[in-house]
């Protein structure tokens, strides 16, 4: 085991004072001399229509109001707040069918809170007062709830460029037959021993992150379009500004506030057009405009809902020899991430297993909701839930252990990952799954549940799950990093990489220490500064650690090196007879002789020239490493999952006992982040898999868009939490690590779901797993 | 829309009793009260507008709670759902309220909020008000022109309708003494901990030996307001209660209920398990 | 009265300040006195970002709390807990317990536990979770808010112990 001074110590994180004081400045909390207040006026009687007239008059002469804004006051390119335009080479965008198909205000409405114009004020009441004067008149359009709806012939066309409403799906030219996969499956599947299938429905869960959106934007008197924002991913906002508004590169300044919570929400651009065009329109005024709960609800994007149906062929063994999924789902009013989800819903199960044969098929419609994005686990959730409840159905066909069937068939170092061609480098999946069983007390449990009787039934559950770590090779992969080395032998690590308050800064500077082998204290994270940051494409696909982290461990090294060098010339030695113990450089064998760390670097900045010798004094030069980083390599982690419920079956409802999530973690930079990441991401995977869905009426119009009624697991409800780092070293990840961001609330939804599985011998096939859909389903059954 | 920023408003701030209903007896219906805040403000951040606002923060007097075995439980104005929680009388001699109050949303609205204003919001889910049918007893309205009496029976008249008249406070809840053999109980049904109920339900039964002399049943969410189960009562009342007799509830609650359809829950459901919360509810009760 | 002078206690500070009478006790906060770190999360009293402390231990949403009726009231908020620079037993439990993510929730999680400790200053992981119920986090599962909530018990039962 490699000693490493900072390196798996979980130290107080770098922003825990300022966070528990409140001093942490988030979006909503900066004020600005000449701060004018933006409102956006949404639509919030229709789901689908078409605006007829839009008057703004009485609107622009209430008291306070500097402007009002519509569709035709601005001056943008229409866009996509989505980022995958920006991963992919352009030809295969084409291909893909990316589009821009959104506009800062519509004349056509496509889901409740669409925007229709703007209000520039001097205070945020007077905003509001106006915005109540402006009047529209809509036509109502038919609404659209489902694919199957919006992809009737005579449906009305949400975009030209998409016929049918189809939004994406997996192009030919890139995936025979539109499907992703290898092997013969219908052969395959006729000459399996049996087969499970099912059409399953999975929900549409909300990010709900708890800082809502809010933003400044200030067109300055030089002409450069600012913009403060909690984005995850400031570099992508920065290109899609410039773009939008036809501004360089140069002109526009991204400046990352504290972010209050991400889960995907913050997945490209949100507000930030609407709080841009706004500021263009009064140059030299910053505008703020701050969402409402009920805004950040219905009018930014959520998880992918929709049908999925899924059969799996099996030999007599148990071998899965076949894989059959269609993913349809409900893209929402904009095009957005339309290529992502349908595509990685499928690379998440061909990783899984090792199927003998596998076909997937990904596609979307546009539908009358709010736009669906990015949400943690990007398609994984849906795939956990669908998947592993078939896996445990054949499991009770076989009569075989569901942790055994699992061990002798998930996929492992040498097999495919979710792209087919990149193997694994590492999995310790197999351990999770026998440390997690032990923990759970798995075989007594399973054994004890087997035959009860009464009011109250247990049951214990598995579920497996693979992730990525960054998204190597299938997206762009790159960060670069400067790590810049003070006079005094401290150092600035910058870079773009965000955190979302999983700790990433912290880890990262954990990682800077120890490729430089300063101490932790010696190093500060400069990131969310778009002008003096190179690029990163941001927080997603569990990248930051193992991308991010790799840039920063090279970027040091590359530092570290330049002062070896010059130690070397200093000692008159080679770099090979050098080592570093607390910033002082030895000569090997010669401990008298040394060098400081800081000696060489002030020596660099404070080069001065001798007046005697008109020689200069020392080596000169501020000492810079510098990484721009692409990675060759992915490295997923693993993670199984044990949960145990207990379910009133007079009632229906369910209670949560026990969690345990064992994770193939490669290495925990900083431990107590990773244990506090999977943890949350277990409230949100139960969450899922229990409570959490927005519902809409026949009209499309939101049902529940507050926390009163969307729930989420609360401190009451969360079951008795284990969470298990298994540390097994990625031979590729910086110091071995893998990701932790997103992996969490995967495996805990196929786990639930085969509790309740196993305490009632049914399976619920539509998520949230309701107290309503349990009692249904014991009726159905005749009891339990 | 929801909105961050409340509706204009003009706020009355009156110092006493007296001169809050004279506020009330000139402005009437456009007045809306606030007690603890927490429904007032809510609704008035998404839809609901009133010209004047009447806060009563600043009347002295009207947060008392008071309990005496002749009289029975005295609950002021500005009593909030935290001081019932914390009183050991509550806890003691009604049960229901007190389990009530625990559940009742969160520990901050529960340090604002008002037993009374749960009562004058008439919503069918509210959870004090569906222990407080149980336990019967009176609401205490005040106006210029002097004081009434409603009984709890009484005083939902509809949704979200009262039979407050617009120039009347709330100003005291007042609740029976119980027996010596009255046990009460509350429980609800939720999608999560914190939530507003599905379904609850509340029990005040006064029980002589083993037999049942008076039943007082509960049940919120299965009509426009919280509401008596008279025909369960009068199964219970003159007999012993046991598990057979409880079972025969499940049909018979059946016929006088009408189950809400909303976002929390479906009729379907809330009818198919009211039954069932109502015999536990009767157990529990039992227990107490 | 649509609006009136109204004098708060904050932090232990006086201050004196013209309110709208339609103005939130957060909204008074936030923007009149430029006390930022209590929190707007969902404005409608769910989530609990925006709790202060009323007289020292009560946890009330400031959200749903009119300002002009809290003339003369004591009020706390998370930056008043910490004296000094030196972080108050409660903010230092949620640091040693990795109790903090995001932070969006933190102000409030550390108002409640003040609230909660002063009632029940050893509470069982019931009472905790319980007391928790008002304040949403998305972060962290609960599971390292719940311990840092125990810490702050003992670390609050040191300091007494010391006084």
């Amino acid at each position: 085991m490699t000693a490493y001074s900072t390196i798996g110590k979980s130290i107080p994180k770098i922003d825990v004072k300022e966070k528990v004081t409140g001093r942490a400045l988030y979006a909503a909390d900066l004020k600005m001399p000449g701060m004018l207040y933006g409102k956006i006026v949404r639509c919030l009687d229709h789901a689908h229509a078409r605006v007829l007239k839009l008057d703004l008059s009485v609107a622009a002469k209430m008291p306070g109001v500097v402007k009002v804004l519509g569709p035709d006051d601005i001056k943008a390119h229409s866009y996509n707040t989505g980022v995958l335009d920006l991963m992919v080479p352009e030809p295969v965008g084409k291909m893909l069918g990316d589009i821009e198909d959104q506009t800062v205000f519509t004349k056509h409405v496509k889901h409740q809170g669409d925007a229709i114009c703007g209000i520039i004020a001097h205070s945020e009441e007077a905003a509001e007062r106006a915005a109540e004067k402006v009047i529209v008149e809509y036509e109502p359009l038919p609404v659209y709830l489902t694919a199957e709806e919006s992809m009737q012939p005579d449906a009305v066309q949400f975009t030209s460029l998409k016929p049918g409403n189809r939004a994406f799906q997996l192009p030919g030219e890139m995936f025979p037959n539109n499907a992703y996969g290898w092997g013969n499956v219908d052969e395959a599947m006729a000459a399996a021993d049996f087969v499970v299938e099912d059409t399953f429905y999975v929900p549409k869960q909300k990010q709900c992150q708890m800082e809502p959106h809010a933003y400044i934007a200030l067109f300055d008197d030089g002409g450069r379009l600012q913009c403060w924002t909690s984005t995850q991913m400031p570099k992508c906002v920065h290109i899609k500004l410039a773009r939008m508004f036809d501004l360089p590169m140069s002109r526009v300044t991204v400046t990352q506030t504290v972010i209050g919570g991400g889960f995907g929400a913050r997945l490209g651009m949100i507000g930030e057009p609407l709080a841009c065009a706004m500021a263009m329109a009064v140059p030299g005024r910053p505008v703020k405009v701050l969402y409402t709960r009920e805004e950040d609800w219905i009018a930014s994007e959520s998880r992918h809902p929709g049908k999925y149906w899924m059969k799996i062929g099996f030999s007599k063994d148990g071998a899965p020899v076949a894989v059959d999924a269609l993913f349809r789902s409900y893209k929402g009013g904009y095009y957005t991430q339309g290529s992502g989800v349908a595509f990685t819903t499928g690379s998440w199960l061909g990783g899984m297993y090792k199927w003998g044969s596998c076909r997937y098929h990904g596609e979307t419609y546009y539908t009358n909701h709010a736009p669906c994005g990015a949400y943690r686990g990007y398609g994984n959730p849906q795939t956990n839930f669908v998947m592993e409840q078939l896996v445990e159905r054949a499991c009770s066909k076989l009569g075989v252990d569901p942790v055994e069937w699992r061990k002798k068939w998930h996929k492992g170092v040498g097999d495919d990952g979710w792209c087919p061609g990149v193997t694994y480098p590492s999995c310790a999946l197999d351990e999770c799954l026998d440390r997690g069983a032990a923990a759970i007390g798995w075989t007594e449990k399973r054994a004890k549940y087997a035959n009860q009787t009464g009011v109250k039934r247990r049951g214990v559950g598995v579920s497996v799950m693979n992730h990525t770590s960054g998204a190597f090779p299938m997206l762009l992969e790159h960060t670069t990093c400067t790590a810049r080395l003070n006079e005094d032998a401290t150092a600035e690590i910058m870079l773009a990489c965000s955190d979302m308050g999983q700790g990433a800064h912290t880890a990262l500077q954990q990682i800077a220490a120890e490729a430089l082998g300063f101490r932790f204290e010696d190093i500060h994270i400069k990131a969310g500064d778009s002008d003096s940051n190179g690029f990163d494409i941001g927080a997603h696909a569990s990248r930051t650690i193992y991308v991010g982290g790799a840039a920063v461990k090279s970027a040091c090294e590359d530092a570290r090196k330049e002062l070896f060098a010059r130690a070397a010339q200093y000692l008159e030695c080679t770099v090979e007879q050098l080592t570093m113990r607390d910033k002082i450089i030895y000569l090997e064998g010669a401990s008298n002789r040394s060098i400081s760390a800081q000696e060489i670097c002030a020596r660099g900045v404070y080069n001065f020239v001798d007046a005697a010798s008109g020689q200069r004094t020392g080596i000169p030069g501020q000492i810079q490493g510098y990484s721009s980083f692409l990675p060759t390599s992915n490295s997923p982690p693993f993670a199984a999952c044990f949960a145990e419920v207990e379910i009133d079956t007079e009632t229906g409802e369910l209670t949560l006992i026990e969690l345990v999530n064992a994770h193939d973690v490669g290495k925990a930079i900083h431990p107590a982040s990773v244990e506090g990441n999977l943890e949350g991401g277990a409230q949100q995977g139960m969450g899922f898999a229990l409570t959490e869905e927005i519902y809409y009426d026949k009209n499309g119009l939101c049902l529940n868009n507050s926390f009163t009624d969307y729930k989420m697991l609360g401190p009451s409800d969360m079951p008795k939490l284990t969470t298990i780092l298994v540390e097994n070293p990625d031979p590729l990840g910086p110091f071995g690590a893998k990701s932790a961001g997103e992996a969490g609330i995967v495996a805990p939804i196929g786990a639930v779901a085969n509790a309740v599985f196993h305490a009632l011998g049914i399976q619920i096939i539509e998520a949230p797993i309701t107290a309503e859909k349990i009692l249904e389903a014991i009726k159905k059954n005749g009891g339990v | 829309m929801s909105s961050r920023v409340l509706p204009d408003f003009e706020l009355l701030m009156p110092k006493d009793l007296g001169e809050g209903l004279q506020l009330l007896s000139r402005h009437g219906s456009d007045v809306a009260i606030m007690a603890g805040g927490t429904d007032v403000l809510v609704m008035m951040k998404a839809n609901y507008r009133s010209p004047y606002v009447m806060s009563l923060a600043g009347i002295g007097g009207l947060d008392h709670l008071d309990w005496a075995p002749e009289t029975g439980l005295r609950v002021g104005a500005l009593t909030t759902v935290d001081q019932i929680e914390q009183s050991g009388a509550v806890k003691q001699h009604y049960r229901a309220l007190w389990q009530a109050a625990t559940l009742f949303a969160t520990p901050q609205i529960r340090n604002s909020a008002t037993v009374i204003g749960n009562l004058l919001r008439a919503s069918p889910a509210g959870d004090c008000s569906c222990a407080v049918l149980a336990l019967g007893g009176t609401v205490v309205l005040e106006s210029v022109d002097g004081r009434r009496e409603v009984a709890i029976d009484d005083f939902w008249l509809d949704y979200n309708l009262t039979a407050r008249r617009p120039d009347e406070i709330a100003v005291e809840l007042r609740l029976p003494p119980p027996g010596k053999g009255t046990g009460s109980a509350f429980r609800r049904l939720t999608r999560t901990h914190e939530d507003l109920a599905k379904l609850n339900a509340s029990a005040r039964l006064d029980v002589d030996g083993k037999i049942c002399r008076t039943a007082r049943l509960a049940m919120g969410c299965v009509g426009p307001t919280t509401q008596r189960l008279p025909k369960c009562e009068a199964i219970l009342v003159g007999k012993a209660i046991d598990e057979a007799l409880l079972k025969t509830l499940d049909d018979v609650i059946q016929s006088e209920i009408a189950p809400i359809d909303d976002k929390r829950s479906t009729a379907e459901y809330r009818r198919a398990v009211a039954g069932v919360l109502l015999r536990r509810t009767i157990s529990q009760a039992l227990a107490d | 009265m649509k609006k009136c002078e109204i004098t708060l206690t904050v932090n232990g500070e006086q201050l004196t300040t013209m309110v709208a009478a339609n103005q939130t006790l957060l909204e008074v906060l936030r923007e009149n006195l430029g006390m930022t770190e209590t929190k707007y999360g969902c404005g409608t009293g769910e989530c609990g970002a925006c709790t202060v402390l009323l007289d020292g231990t009560k946890p009330i949403l400031s959200c749903l709390t009119l300002a002009a009726a809290m003339d003369g009231r004591h009020i706390t908020t998370a930056a008043g807990l910490a004296r000094d620079g030196q972080l108050h037993p409660v903010q230092q439990a949620f640091v040693d317990e990795s109790g903090i993510q995001c932070g969006f929730c933190t102000p409030g999680m550390v108002m409640k536990t003040v609230g909660i400790l002063a009632r029940t200053p050893n509470p069982s992981d019931e009472e905790i979770r319980h007391g928790l119920e008002g304040n949403i986090c998305r972060c962290t599962g609960y599971a390292k808010i719940v311990s840092s909530v125990k810490r702050a018990a003992e670390l609050m039962a040191d300091q007494s112990a010391a006084e």
